[in-house]
């Protein structure tokens, strides 16, 4: 045969780009979208340009919300501002999209059996990694150049919006990289997202101690998000770190492709293991097997998480102290320093609850997923009635989520302990617990649409983030309170006042039991959709 | 003998699209059944109505004198089904799948699924992930056969068989029938069909457009005749002769050979008057389920 191992790959991307271009446009105005209304907002939020320094000074302050956004870096211009607000949101959706690309179309083809088509034609041996990894890299330099365009549009200099845009395009350029060395480690598309995704999270988490604690910035350069967060865009717009994200964006694609040329169609070089020859699952055990990857990871998630944050918690005593503003407060007895430190670990478990959350719709998807991929049918011609079907689901979306937040919440206030704080394990565990009825009305939102129109079911997933959106950043832009109402999240009262407000919560509940039994028996009456 | 399945009049719309247009179909008790079609012509549709699956717009669906829709789980006790196309969990093992069916069934034939698993050739330890397709359909196929239902529903199960095992697939569906179990086979493999079926039901755009033993189809179907005439007679007299005859279709003439086809009622019409021009050789078909089912799509042909 004639030709070289990238023969087709022309042909390839552009099949590719057919196929995605609905896939990949929501995702390219969502970062055109988002730093622009950012930008916008500005003004509005900040009179003068005083308080937009003051802001800065408390938030630079405050570990919870550099582990989060990073260190805020020049608050007193709208890019600086902007950065903050979305620089690292920004990366990790980036990196998400070029992973889920690269993986759609090398792995995941491999599996569905679309690429041994495809691949049976004139193609050489590396032309389909080659054009997943090129398709995920014109995507990123897309979102590069919209994010630079948008920005402009609302008026920003040219420096920052290119530096910010960067440091998004140059986290897809990477994360591609990575993505193409994990499809060629697992055998089937799942594994690799997975694969790749513990290397964002591991980074985030990285990155996000890097600009906690103390004395420990030299972690940020042990991770690409750390590397991009160095870009620094509208205070130091340093370009140097994209050099090294390109250069691990060809260093790891050149090791994928080394290891693809190791391995036969369809294996990955982690070899699938046999099973067992006979099986005793029932539903229940099934839908236990299904989501124990999801709840395994979660937990260890939510436990680290809850660690991390216990130690975040305990470095805020030393703010308190270092503060004017707060120590004028204690001084005046307006508030108790268990007080203040109480309501920043309650913003803490509010991270964890959208966490919480995600495991929930990640549940219901996950039987929605079956029915779609033909399983549920199969199943559904045994003796097996619909609601038979969907309870395990309902029960596991609603408990799983809840003993992740008890365990992430017992882990904070133990390691806060563990590290001299004075935090009470019952009252953190309390407040843990009262977000969780916000995050199963994101799952019974879920399941709503799964049982009256799966088609629209993404939109759990927009309205999980609007509630993120609004909930952290709706009090720093003063949005008003009936706006702030509509977030299950924000209507959680503190159990540590003499008298909570539970009204909200026996509403989010509420709703949430109405969203299930429409949804189951939306369910029950439709017509399930086959292959 | 009792109808197992028993479908009138029954439609089903996807939007605008229209899957089902008034289809009948009687699966009788004992039978297999052929159910034949194109696909796309509405084949897996009717299945998922059968099994509840799919709710029907309109018409009257019986099965095992329930509804299939509404008695869903008592109705599901006595009915076995395999999936066209199987998509297994990436990762339990085939034995666990098959289990799993099993389990909800409330047991299954312990002997059959180790008979099963050795006839066909099945590794149960492979995780659903690393089976091909043929070895997917093999799963599905187990599972059914080793549960103890009395009616069987087929959906295309030898996607992707190797010819060996479906001669394999072929000689245990003539088991489950011996054994008294009804089998609603749908496929678009007209030998397969040919070899098993008592009756067939042909279906296009949503209706069912012929049914009964292939016998039956034949007899009210053209024959398929080719004869060398004596003599330089043929072109000259007897085709115009043949043509003039009431059913005679399609003559060809190729020097003194005639072929033509003709329908029941013009065959001893058609005998006599061959005769009268002298007959040397003579080749008389009945039409193969392949001219069955190529009539009733002929439409399609003409227009392609």
């Amino acid at each position: 045969m004639s030709g070289t191992p990238f023969t087709g790959t022309t042909a390839l991307l552009r099949h590719a780009l057919r196929l995605d271009r609905w896939k990949l446009l929501p995702w390219l105005l969502v970062f055109g979208a988002f730093p622009m209304m950012s930008y916008a907002a500005y003004a509005s939020v900040f009179s003068t340009p005083l308080e937009a320094r003051a802001l800065q000074l408390s938030l630079g302050s405050n570990p919870a919300f550099s582990l989060l956004f990073g260190q805020p870096g020049d608050l007193g211009t709208a890019a600086g501002f902007t950065t903050w607000r979305v620089q690292m949101f920004g990366m990790f959706f980036a990196a998400l999209m070029a992973v889920f690309a690269v993986t759609r179309h090398t792995r995941a083809a491999e599996e569905s059996g679309r690429a041994e088509l495809l691949d049976s034609g004139v193609v050489g041996r590396h032309a389909r990694l080659a054009s997943a990894v090129v398709l995920a890299w014109l995507a990123s330099a897309a979102v590069t150049a919209l994010v630079e365009l948008a920005l402009m549009a609302a008026g920003s200099p040219t420096g920052p919006a290119f530096a910010l845009g960067s440091a998004f395009g140059g986290m897809g350029l990477a994360f591609a990289g990575v993505a193409a060395v994990t499809a060629q480690l697992g055998s089937s598309g799942r594994t690799a997202n997975t694969l790749a995704a513990t290397v964002l999270g591991t980074s985030y988490l990285l990155r996000g101690l890097g600009d906690t604690l103390d004395n420990a910035e030299w972690l940020l350069w042990t991770n690409p998000m750390g590397w991009a967060e160095q870009i620094r865009p509208a205070s130091e717009n340093d370009f140097r770190p994209l050099l090294l994200l390109l250069a691990v964006a060809l260093a790891l694609t050149a090791l994928a492709a080394w290891l693809e040329s190791r391995r036969d169609f369809g294996m990955g070089m982690i070899a699938p293991r046999g099973g067992p020859a006979r099986g005793r699952l029932g539903t229940w055990g099934l839908t236990v097997r299904l989501n124990g990857g999801a709840f395994w990871t979660w937990g260890i998630v939510f436990i680290a998480l809850g660690s991390v944050y216990g130690l975040v918690a305990t470095t805020m005593s030393t703010v308190f102290r270092d503060n004017p503003f707060v120590r004028q407060m204690i001084t005046f007895r307006l508030a108790t320093e268990e007080q203040l430190l109480f309501a920043f670990v309650e913003v803490l478990l509010l991270v964890l609850a959208f966490i919480g959350g995600v495991f929930g719709i990640q549940v219901v998807l996950r039987f929605h997923a079956e029915e779609d991929e033909g399983r549920a049918e199969w199943l559904l011609s045994a003796p097996l009635s619909r609601l038979a079907y969907a309870a395990p689901t309902v029960v596991l979306a609603a408990v799983g989520p809840a003993l992740g937040m008890a365990a992430g919440a017992a882990a904070l206030a133990t390691s806060a302990r563990m590290a001299g704080s004075e935090l009470d394990t019952a009252q953190v565990v309390a407040q843990g617990l009262a977000e969780v009825p916000a995050l199963w009305l994101a799952a019974a939102v879920a399941l709503f649409l799964v049982g009256l129109a799966p088609r629209a079911r993404a939109v759990a997933w927009l309205l999980l983030v609007y509630w993120l959106l609004l909930t952290m950043f709706g009090p720093v832009l003063e949005a008003p309170e009936w706006l702030m109402g509509t977030s299950p999240f924000h209507v959680v009262p503190n159990v540590t006042d003499s008298a909570p407000d539970w009204t909200p919560v026996l509403w989010t509940l509420a709703i949430a039991t109405g969203l299930v039994v429409a949804g189951l028996a939306g369910y029950r009456r439709r017509d399930l959709s086959g292959r | 003998m009792a109808a197992v399945i028993s479908i009138a009049g029954l439609e089903k719309c996807f939007g605008r699209s229209v899957a089902l247009d008034g289809l009948d179909l009687e699966v009788s008790e004992g039978e297999v059944h052929g159910f034949l079609g194109p696909n796309g012509a509405g084949k897996s549709t009717t299945l998922r109505i059968l099994l509840g699956l799919l709710r029907a717009d309109a018409g009257t669906v019986r099965v095992l004198d329930g509804d299939p829709w509404r008695d869903v789980v008592t109705l599901h006790r006595r009915i076995a089904y395999v999936p066209g196309d199987v998509n297994l969990w990436p990762g339990l093992s085939g034995g666990e799948a098959i289990d799993l069916l099993g389990r909800l069934r409330g047991g299954l034939d312990e002997q059959r699924r180790a008979e099963l698993l050795g006839i066909f050739e099945l590794d149960p330890t492979i995780r659903g992930h690393a089976y091909s397709k043929g070895n997917r359909q093999k799963v599905a196929i187990v599972a059914a056969l080793s549960s103890n239902a009395e009616v069987l529903i087929l959906d295309e199960p030898t996607s992707g068989l190797d010819p060996l095992m479906e001669a394999t697939f072929r000689r245990e569906i003539r088991r489950e029938k011996a054994r008294g179990r009804s089998v609603l086979l749908s496929s678009h493999i007209l030998a397969e069909v040919e070899s098993l079926a008592d009756r067939i039901s042909i279906i296009r755009k949503g209706k069912v457009v012929e049914t009964g033993s292939l016998e039956q189809m034949r007899s009210h179907a053209r024959t398929n005749v080719a004869a060398t005439l004596d003599g330089g007679a043929a072109r000259t007299t007897a085709a115009p002769a043949l043509t003039a005859l009431p059913g005679v279709r399609d003559l060809l003439l190729e020097g003194s050979r005639v072929h033509f086809s003709v329908d029941d009622g013009g065959l001893a019409a058609a005998m006599n008057t061959l005769a009268a021009f002298g007959v040397s050789a003579l080749t008389v078909t009945p039409p193969s389920l392949e001219d069955l089912f190529l009539q009733h799509y002929g439409e399609r042909g003409s227009q392609a």
